[in-house]
């Protein structure tokens, strides 16, 4: 198993590479000199020109020892991230927002899987009947109002009119209770295509022979479906919860936003708004670096829930 | 695999749990009796260093901190310049060109670890000199250089010797400047290239002078942005960055006096209430940085924010027909503060551009075929005035009778006569007209699709291009935008400001971005860049408004009246366009705000 990791994991070093220079192409030749952009609306020619000295974008681009790609590289290698337009190290943006933007996506994931996974296997059981209709069309019906209506709604009634949570992010709140409504409105919202998605999975594998062998054996329902069902669906199960988690990192840009919750999320569109390619480089490329590592946990997770899959 | 999932369900649990116990709806509330000024900001605050402050959100907390040689009455009207960290008013030489300032003595920076010791030391005039040094340090890249740019003798100098230094440690910020003299510690004298009348209101009065102390610049470095060391009524307590912000009261703040005197009727509104006590009032200010206009609505109903102006969305639930406060809102106890902000908007024309510069018709044209009142009516609820020019009424040169010469009048007939004629001109069918419009949300998508009926219906064919703010910019400054919907707040209680935007030394990637060129505007512009405030610079003013309406590089559509909400315990509340530092003169019945039912 050990020699499979290391070997998955050097397959990560071309595929980083590839994102850098990727983003490099984007941000420096395709988005053009941001030195302006970073001298604001009023200045001059020559702190322009300043700010290109500094930032290194008056050398060449590629083929020279000192060229930016060179910089771009050893930077994204260091971790040295840089300042970003209002001159706060990256860093230390990143280091801030992350806390809060977890705090919120990750209870907001495990309970949309742990919802979600469940039901689905309770409306597999009782397909065809007036649950499983009803379930399925509630999800429907969820998936099509908009995530801004649930925030819009959930704000003002559960937590102004009927004061059951904070209505927006205070420091003098403990981060259970501001993140509380904003979960709760993700969990919610979430459920819509989640449930629709396992109770698919669920319904292929009930109608397995080894579900029928399992309740003709005398099985009860609870152990055919979490012990039998469940193991055997694992496979698309953590192919879609690892594979998310990586984009947990990025936060949620409408809660965030809506509920005041100093994310990562809020970051990054605040940062493509005002190109702050700085921002956007950093989080790029700690999501790519992320992204390939689960990847990597997924194929390992695979091997260990389903012993016909070899490290081989 | 039966571990993972009790993990994940005990996880989760915990959480709930947390979540649960937590959840209260109020959280841990500070002391009742402690009087925190608590109101929202609708933008993410940049930075607190005054060398790099150029946006209004930044400067309203600085403001706070950092303090100013002189600064605007705060009751009295018109705008009048006062003493803040000066002595007295400045003694101006016969001249003109020499300001002599003395400055308060034992004025304390706040206490900091940038101090030996941590005590903080007595301002003196070198600190206005360093403070000046900082802005022309190209080091420092500060946007706020434009302002001094070719005004005070040496200081170009100094900026030309710091580019030849390879790091921002090698500038020596001891050389001498010709024109920043400092006879001694509290005494200093500006020699000004030419006469610069609006130097103590442009710069003096200006968050960007304030002094900030030499050792907080050295100890923090890069890292000064989010710690500022200033000598103001206040000082940063916690700044959660993206989320909010706590200032607590400066012990070494000297204590300022509320003013005795204001406008008539200020007696009568209970502005005067407070007179001669000292300030500041509350204990602590409190910024929360919401973008969203529904949270911080509610947040205010709910009496967690003190101010509040009216979203768009939520002006029938606040505003009657007739323009008064609604009943529950009067029932809540709150007040309305309607007041002119000094501002002008307008669908700017490029007038180096090769159909529209060239065709003074067409820009007729689409001035005439912009119905204003429905626009104000429907984007802004009906509440702003159109702009019969480009004045703000606000302003003392601000010509009343301006409204008769019909340069906004909205006449579709006159447009299609106007597109005919400018067709001619052109040799041919017009072609598609381009508009860069800043952002790409709602409100800019709904005000894009206004202005293409608009223009439609009198026959001229228009594509809307909406963009980022940083491509606008881009579009604007290298002068590849044809029309541009922009717009202008004044930082002084002069015209000013309005006058500059159509100078053409000013021409993009300067102010200017009609690139408009007048050879009369620019020897009257010139002529009242020297003079002081008098009838005679007003007259000056209203004939280049003239000028410029009668040349029509934009269609201006209307400024902007302010509504503002305040909860009835917030005291002293004497709406105030100049100034930033304003946290000071509030007063919070603590009492009140406690009695009050939120939802």
């Amino acid at each position: 198993m050990a020699a499979y990791i290391i070997r998955r994991l050097l397959y990560t070093i071309p595929i980083v590479f590839g994102v850098l220079l990727l983003t490099f192409i984007l941000f420096n030749m395709v988005g053009g000199d941001i030195s302006a952009e970073i001298a604001g609306k009023s200045a001059s020619k020559e702190t322009i020109e300043e700010i290109r000295k500094e930032r290194g974008y008056d050398k060449p681009l590629f083929f020279s020892w000192d060229s930016q790609f060179v910089n771009h590289f050893e930077n994204a290698l260091t971790f040295n991230l840089g300042r970003a337009l209002d001159r706060e190290p990256v860093i230390d943006k990143i280091k801030r927002g992350v806390m809060p933007s977890l705090a919120l996506t990750v209870p907001m994931f495990f309970g949309i899987v742990i919802v979600s996974v469940g039901l689905s296997l309770i409306v597999a059981f009782v397909r065809g009947s007036i649950w499983d209709v009803l379930t399925v069309v509630i999800c429907v019906a969820g998936m099509s109002i908009p995530f801004l209506s649930f925030i819009l709604f959930g704000q003002y009634f559960l937590a102004y009119k009927w004061g059951l949570f904070p209505i927006f992010f205070s420091p003098d709140l403990a981060t259970a209770q501001y993140v509380a409504l904003p979960v709760l409105i993700g969990i919610v919202t979430g459920l819509g295509a989640n449930l629709r998605f396992y109770r698919t999975v669920m319904l292929d594998e009930m109608r397995s022979d080894y579900v029928r062998t399992a309740f003709a054996k005398g099985l009860g329902p609870g152990r055919v479906l979490f012990k039998h069902v469940l193991k055997n669906a694992m496979i698309p199960i953590i192919t879609r919860i690892v594979l998310a988690i990586p984009f947990l990192f990025l936060g949620s840009l409408l809660l965030e936003r809506f509920f005041g919750i100093p994310g990562l999320g809020y970051l990054m569109i605040e940062a493509i708004g005002s190109r702050d390619y700085f921002v956007i480089n950093a989080m790029t490329y700690i999501s790519a670096i992320l992204f390939v590592i689960f990847n990597v946990i997924t194929d390992i997770c695979y091997a260990l829930v389903d012993p016909r899959i070899s490290f081989e | 695999m039966r571990i993972a999932i009790r993990s994940i369900v005990l996880l989760t649990t915990i959480f709930i749990l947390l979540a649960v116990i937590g959840c209260d709806g109020s959280g841990s509330e500070n002391d009742p009796d402690e009087m925190i000024l608590r109101q929202a900001l609708f933008n993410k605050i940049k930075s607190l260093d005054p060398v790099s402050m150029r946006d209004v959100y930044s400067a309203t907390v600085s403001g706070q901190i950092f303090e100013t040689l002189y600064q605007y009455h705060f009751l009295k009207r018109p705008y009048e310049l006062i003493p803040l960290l000066a002595e007295e008013m400045p003694q101006i030489s016969e001249d003109m060109l020499v300001y002599t300032i003395k400055i308060k003595k034992g004025v304390l920076f706040q206490d900091d670890k940038c101090f030996p010791l941590g005590k903080a030391r007595e301002l003196t005039s070198g600190d206005f000199v360093y403070g000046l040094k900082r802005v022309a340090d190209i080091k420092n890249l500060s946007e706020n250089w434009s302002v001094f740019d070719n005004k005070i003798v040496g200081l170009d100098e100094f900026r030309e010797y710091t580019k030849t230094c390879k790091k921002a440690e090698d500038v020596d910020y001891s050389r001498p400047i010709a024109g920043l003299q400092m006879p001694d510690d509290y005494t200093l004298v500006i020699r000004l290239k030419r006469p610069w009348p609006q130097l103590i209101g442009t710069a003096l009065a200006d968050m960007v002078t304030s002094p900030v102390a030499k050792e907080a610049v050295d100890y923090y470095g890069e890292d000064i942005i989010s710690h500022p060391v200033g000598t103001g009524p206040y000082m940063l307590k916690k700044w959660h960055r993206g989320s909010y912000i706590e200032l607590v009261r400066n012990p070494n703040f000297r204590g300022e006096l509320y003013p005795s005197e204001g406008e008539p009727g200020d007696a009568e509104a209970g502005y005067l209430d407070d007179a001669g006590k000292i300030m500041p009032f509350a204990d602590k200010v409190v910024w929360t940085i919401i973008e969203e206009y529904q949270p911080a609505w509610l947040l205010f109903l709910q009496g967690k924010l003190d101010t509040s102006v009216i979203p768009k969305d939520n002006f029938d639930e606040a505003i009657t027909g007739i323009g008064e406060l609604t009943p529950e809102l009067k029932q809540r106890n709150i007040h309305l503060k309607i007041f002119s902000d000094p501002s002008t908007f307008w669908l700017g024309f490029n007038m180096q551009d090769a159909v529209l510069g060239e065709n003074k018709p067409l820009r007729l044209a689409i001035s005439r075929a912009i119905d204003r009142k429905r626009f104000i009516d429907l984007f802004f609820n009906g509440r702003h005035p159109i702009a019969d020019g480009f004045i703000p009424p606000l302003m003392a040169s601000y010509n009343p009778k301006i409204k008769e010469k019909g340069y906004s009048r909205y006449d579709p007939n006159d447009a299609r006569k106007l597109v005919e004629e400018a067709e001619e001109i052109y040799g041919g069918k017009l072609p598609k007209l381009r508009i860069a419009m800043p952002g790409t949300d709602t409100f800019a998508r709904q005000f894009g699709q206004f202005l293409t009926r608009n223009l439609n219906d009198v026959g001229i064919d228009v594509e809307i291009d909406y963009m980022d703010w940083p491509t606008y910019q881009e579009k604007l400054n290298t002068s590849s935008a044809q029309m541009f919907a922009s717009g202008i707040v004044a930082s002084i209680p002069d015209a000013e400001d309005f006058m500059g935007i159509f100078y053409s030394k000013n021409k993009a990637p300067g102010s200017n971005k009609f690139n408009y060129y007048n050879a009369e505007f620019d020897k009257l512009y010139e002529e009242i860049a020297t003079m002081f405030d008098s009838p005679e610079r007003r007259e000056l003013y209203q004939k280049m408004e003239l000028v410029v309406l009668e040349d029509c590089p934009a269609a201006f559509l209307n400024h902007r009246i302010a509504y503002v909400l305040h909860h009835d315990w917030v005291k002293n509340y004497k709406p105030h366009v100049f100034q930033y530092g304003l946290s000071k003169y509030r007063r919070i019945d603590t009492a009140k705000r406690a009695e009050y039912k939120g939802r």
